[in-house]
């Protein structure tokens, strides 16, 4: 019994540092095939990254405050670099909306109507993806599958794709968020779908209604609380990947971003990151903050 | 009259209704007993058709309801009323709408999710409302109203159907006595006072000899009773409740609801207020 015992303990111990050592030999190897593989030396390069840091400080702090309103800056020497109000956008007269702050409502308006696109056709595919409600399995497996291929990308893949139908700006940047948003949304709605109560539709079936009726007066009012808490979260998801969408040619604040950091302007990509900052945080606040307005304790309680 | 011929339901390997025959003359009030598991929910669910009969056939004035489908289907579903134990309102909508969604089958699909119901028919409403006395919550949520209310309020969406059956599946079951008493009057009133057939399963054997003119017992899925409340001796009884049962079923006459109401000799008719609620609708 104790031979037993030990043996069995012997054998268990020399699985787990087998186990250990072949960790670390991939870990080793997949490190040592990605800085092979990396254009630069990674362990050359480590110390360029406090040059970069020490580039990054802009000429006095007021800098900042100027790239970011397009104020003239005292450093103006006839470069690109310190010419800010040249990215001003003049809407009437000599009022004008700052170049960042422009391109960052470039990028919220492709997130927020990327969104309501993706929640209107999220919303008609998932009561025809949910159990509950589609009696058809072959019509659930071809709109499940149909959600799965539409979210099974990342935007930026289908952005790649449409930036080279469309050309670069905004359009393609809405088509490619709004495509994984119907899936992702899509997919969440109809695990709420499935979840509901079915006791209000049976009332209206039995009272001689149609599917239609009894999807949007027995199933809708109480799915809706959490179909618009999915909304909102979808909407802070979507502002990030609208900016990074712009960093490959969607237009907007993303672009903007990485042009500023390939041209080493400091004092831009500092009010660019202090915006984009400032930007997500409302967003992230506001969206929570509309959540708890509208659906209140409500969210996940269902039924009576 | 609805004629229910040789109906059979099997789910799976257990059969819940076993070759059931019965003729119900229209404006009947028929009150169907048996213990839980008897088959009496599952006989009036396959008379509305939310559940389909294995076999056997169902007929309505020479309409074949149990083979019928698609807008059929539903027409049948609106002229045979449902109301049910957990009253399957849509609790986050406010009583008014919850009364309207009655007039469903009677209108286009667009014209009801669009909200757009006319005035004659939110008149209807509220004189439904009014007819069973809580016309005061119409403007709140459904989910907010005790089980009393909420029960009739799903028995003024019945009346908004405008149909010719209506069937109860236990509408008092999950009631304090004193609800269970009124709805159980409301369901009389109805079948009285509109002749609208009233099929209601009752759990309790005195409830439906105090308010039913012809009582069915059911045990194990098969009709072992069917006479009016006179003939119901406690012989008959324990065939539909089983010999262990019988305690139970008349242990809950504690519900009050016949001895509140006792048993009438002469039949109420409806106060006048009612009656010109139902000549405004």
């Amino acid at each position: 019994m104790e031979r037993h015992w030990r043996q069995l303990n012997n054998t268990r111990r020399l699985y787990t540092i087998l186990g250990l050592i072949g960790l670390a030999f991939a870990l080793t190897a997949s490190l040592w095939f990605a800085n092979e593989t990396n254009a630069g030396k990674f362990i050359d390069r480590l110390p360029h990254l406090f040059d970069f840091v020490g580039d990054m400080i802009p000429r006095d702090a007021f800098e900042l405050w100027r790239a970011l309103f397009d104020l003239e800056s005292p450093y103006y020497d006839g470069s690109f670099q310190y010419d800010y109000p040249v990215g001003r956008v003049y809407i009437w007269g000599a009022f004008y909306v700052p170049e960042y702050l422009y391109k960052m409502m470039e990028t919220l308006n492709i997130a927020v109507l990327a969104t309501f696109v993706g929640f209107s056709f999220g919303f008609m595919l998932c009561f025809l993806a949910a159990k509950n409600l589609t009696r058809s399995r072959w019509l659930r497996f071809a709109v499940r599958r149909f959600m799965e291929v539409l979210r099974a990308f990342p935007e930026i893949v289908i952005a790649g794709f449409f930036l080279a139908i469309f050309s670069l700006g905004p359009i393609p940047a809405i088509i490619a968020v709004a495509i994984h948003s119907i899936g992702a949304l899509g997919k969440m709605y109809f695990e709420v779908v499935e979840n509901a109560d079915m006791k209000p539709d049976e009332g209206l079936r039995a009272a001689g209604g149609n599917w239609i009726e009894r999807v949007w007066f027995g199933i809708v009012p109480q799915v809706m609380p959490n179909f618009i808490s999915y909304f909102l979260l979808r909407l802070e998801i979507n502002v990030r990947a609208s900016t990074i969408i712009g960093a490959v040619g969607g237009g907007g604040i993303g672009e903007t971003l990485r042009l500023s950091i390939s041209r080493g302007h400091e004092a831009k990509t500092l009010a660019i990151i202090l915006l984009l900052f400032v930007t997500i945080i409302c967003v992230d606040q506001f969206s929570a903050w509309l959540r708890k307005r509208i659906v209140g304790n409500q969210a996940f309680e269902f039924g009576p | 009259m609805l004629d229910i011929s040789n109906v059979t339901r099997r789910f799976g390997s257990t059969t819940a209704v076993k070759s059931v025959d019965l003729t119900i003359p229209a404006g009947q009030m028929v009150g169907v007993i048996g213990a839980s598991g008897a088959g009496k929910s599952t006989l009036l669910r396959m008379i509305n058709r939310l559940v389909v009969p294995s076999e056997g056939s169902i007929l309505f004035n020479d309409t074949k309801v149990s083979s019928l489908s698609g807008q059929a289907l539903r027409n049948w579903q609106r002229d045979c009323a449902m109301i049910f134990q957990q009253f399957n309102l849509v609790p986050r909508l406010d009583v008014l709408t919850n009364v309207l969604l009655g007039r469903l089958n009677h209108r286009s699909t667009v014209s009801s999710v669009l909200n757009l119901f006319t005035r004659e028919e939110r008149a209807m409403a509220i004189a439904a409302l009014e007819r069973l006395d809580i016309s005061r919550t119409a403007l709140q949520r459904a989910g907010t109203l005790s089980g009393g209310q909420q029960q009739r309020v799903a028995i003024a969406r019945a009346l908004m159907q405008e149909p010719k059956v209506i069937l109860a599946d236990e509408p008092i079951a999950s009631l304090d006595p004193r609800n269970a008493q009124v709805v159980m009057q409301s369901l009389r009133d109805i079948n009285q006072s509109d002749g609208i057939t009233v099929i209601t399963n009752l759990h309790t054997l005195d409830t439906a000899r105090t308010y039913c003119e012809r009582i069915i017992g059911m045990a194990a899925g098969e009709v072992v009773f069917d006479g009016g409340p006179d003939d119901l001796t406690e012989a008959a009884a324990r065939r539909i409740y089983g010999a262990d049962g019988l305690e139970e079923a008349f242990s809950e006459s504690v519900t009050f609801t016949s001895f509140a109401a006792g048993k009438p000799k002469v039949r109420p008719t409806a106060p006048p207020e009612i009656a010109i609620a139902i000549a405004g609708a």
